[in-house]
């Protein structure tokens, strides 16, 4: 398995809080790795200190063995660590097709002297993005819907158009923060399919924040259980059915 | 669901954008010098309009320095031509680069933090402060008196002349309304847009979100120099009263009532509102009653804008922010 992510001892500190307390973990190539944990367990923070929003008090982010942690969001994003966001990410006023290009953006060739000039190197470079954004809104049967405003379409497609803005550049890495929240059963079951296959297919790392224990357990190769900030357990799903710690802190059944 | 324009309507809609500047090339000769000079008028408005549309209904940031940025491409125009001998349309890019200046340092405020109504005060003040600026700089200004542009010629003709000012004033609109439009039509025009939406969000799709609004105050500053720079030709003469409150409320009507954040609708919002108080002239001492009376109707009538009216015509004013083809 090649390692892709990785982070050791990870700490996030407010004022006399500690959100996050040294939380070390790794996820593979193509490893679906979910998050659980009760509310306040500090899962969110993880996620907001490995993408940047949150600096670490201390340890470290590596991707792929380059050292991330003092980068702002949009430079770890263009190292390949994409993310999604909890309460949805769109572009409300933004077509869907424009939301996807946006994940292209800096795949996009030509500066903003080459864009103001209408130079062919910039045009022809648009075209290439708006090509591979209908193609990958084809593969998730979404592209009759290019050009429907982002803000009209229903939840679940929201977060499939959310998935496929994230995932348009290839990132080697994705963090997913609760992509199944209030979702109907079924668009439930096709998100854990999608993700599945983006990690089967594509070799995705996938990081998962997911509350919905049952469909964690199908859908994750490893499960990293926090508590208050800190890592209490790390395994297999089978493992951690199993984990003491996990029953009487998570669960809530000893 | 759709309302996007077939291929067939994206070729008219080019067809549109260059037929309208191609006709106005013949308008010198159907007309009045007054209305000429009405008409010059309204292509300053056009860019000073769509500098602002930008940042607020694009960007989606309340900064109101607009009125500083064209109040300093006015007297850098002036300064430069009178001071330094340096011919007037030259000043023009050169006015539009103080400008971009000047929108560098708006956007700095909001590189900060500082955003919603508190970049709406600091961009006020902003405003004023360079107002007090071409009040008390009196060696430089002229102070209250104001600066008077100083007599020149170009291919032999007077820039007094309205003709010629019209040429070369058609010439900077459209110049500067296709560059805008190829801006918002590609990924710098999306990030724009995203920034407004979901500035997290954005900075998660790599995209510097922070380079974003630094360029777009840029390039609204630049757009509404440039304009500074004609008006000061426009008008002859450059007084700090012309840069003040009346003249921000003006544009923001225009933005607002050509609908927000759309190109096509600075275009109509200056066009409409520059033209209307020439109509209103038949009814004295109403003017003002109809003047607020009309916008405000528009407003109730259309809250996105003349441009959500067109778009309701018909897809081929639909506005993208891609590009697809030439």
């Amino acid at each position: 398995m090649t390692l892709l992510l990785e982070t050791t001892g990870l700490s996030v500190r407010f004022s006399g809080l500690t959100a996050l307390d040294g939380v070390s973990f790794r996820l593979d190539e193509g490893q679906v790795r979910a998050v659980i944990g009760p509310n306040g367990a500090g899962k969110s923070t993880l996620f907001n200190a490995i993408s940047g929003y949150v600096t670490p008090t201390s340890g470290s982010v590596l991707l792929k063995g380059e050292e991330l942690t003092k980068l702002s969001p949009h430079e770890i994003a263009e190292k390949g660590i994409r993310r999604t966001f909890q309460n949805g990410g769109l572009f409300p006023e933004l077509t869907v097709l424009e939301n996807v290009l946006t994940g292209l953006h800096a795949q996009t060739e030509g500066s903003f002297l080459d864009i103001l000039l209408g130079r062919a190197k910039a045009i022809e470079s648009e075209a290439a993005m708006i090509a591979k954004a209908r193609d990958l809104l084809k593969l998730m049967s979404m592209d009759h819907m290019a050009d429907a405003r982002a803000g009209d379409l229903s939840g679940g497609q929201q977060r499939i158009v959310e998935i496929v803005r994230t995932v348009a550049s290839d990132p080697p890495v994705l963090l997913l923060d609760e992509p199944a929240v209030g979702l109907s059963p079924v668009a439930r079951a096709q998100m854990m399919e999608i993700i599945q296959r983006l990690a089967g297919e594509k070799g995705v790392g996938i990081l998962l924040i997911e509350h919905a224990v049952e469909l964690v357990m199908a859908a994750a190769d490893r499960i990293l259980v926090m508590a208050a900030g800190a890592r209490i357990a790390e395994g297999t799903p089978a493992e951690i059915r199993e984990d003491r710690a996990v029953l009487e802190a998570y669960l809530g059944h000893a | 669901m759709s309302n996007m324009p077939t291929p067939r309507q994206q070729s008219l809609r080019t067809v549109l954008f260059w037929a309208v500047p191609a006709a106005l090339l013949f308008l010198p000769l159907a007309t009045n010098a007054y209305t000429q000079f009405i008409v010059n008028g309204m292509l300053i408005s056009v860019l000073v309009t769509l500098g602002f549309s930008l940042v607020i209904g694009n960007l989606g940031q309340l900064a109101f320095a607009n009125t500083a940025f064209f109040g300093i491409g006015a007297y850098a125009s002036a300064i430069l031509s009178a001071k330094l001998g340096i011919p007037w349309i030259l000043t023009v890019p050169l006015a539009g680069a103080f400008g971009a200046l000047g929108g560098f340092l708006a956007s700095v405020a909001a590189l900060r933090g500082i955003r919603s109504y508190y970049l709406a005060i600091i961009t006020l003040a902003f405003g004023e402060l360079m107002r007090w600026a071409y009040l008390h700089a009196k060696p430089l200004t002229g102070g209250t008196d104001g600066m008077p542009m100083p007599r020149e010629t170009m291919f032999g003709i007077s820039l007094s002349d309205d003709t010629l000012k019209f040429y070369i004033f058609l010439a900077v609109t459209v110049l500067l309304v296709k560059g805008t439009l190829n801006l918002m039509r590609s990924r710098f025009g999306r990030a724009v847009m995203a920034v407004r939406e979901n500035e997290i969000a954005t900075a998660s799709l790599a995209i510097p979100t922070a380079r974003v609004i630094l360029a777009t105050f840029a390039w609204s500053g630049l757009v509404v120099g440039c304009a500074g720079a004609l008006f000061a030709r426009h008008v002859g003469h450059v007084f700090p009263e012309s840069f003040g409150m009346l003249q921000l409320i003006a544009s923001f009507a225009m933005v607002l009532v050509g609908g927000l954040g759309s190109v096509l609708g600075a275009v109509l919002g200056a066009v409409l509102l520059t033209a209307l108080p020439e109509y209103l002239r038949a009814f004295p001492g109403m003017e003002e009653l109809f003047f607020g009376l009309i916008v405000a109707a528009v407003l109730v009538a259309m809250p996105r804008g003349l441009a959500s009216l067109l778009r309701r015509l018909s897809p081929v004013f639909t506005e993208r922010y891609y590009r697809e083809g030439a």
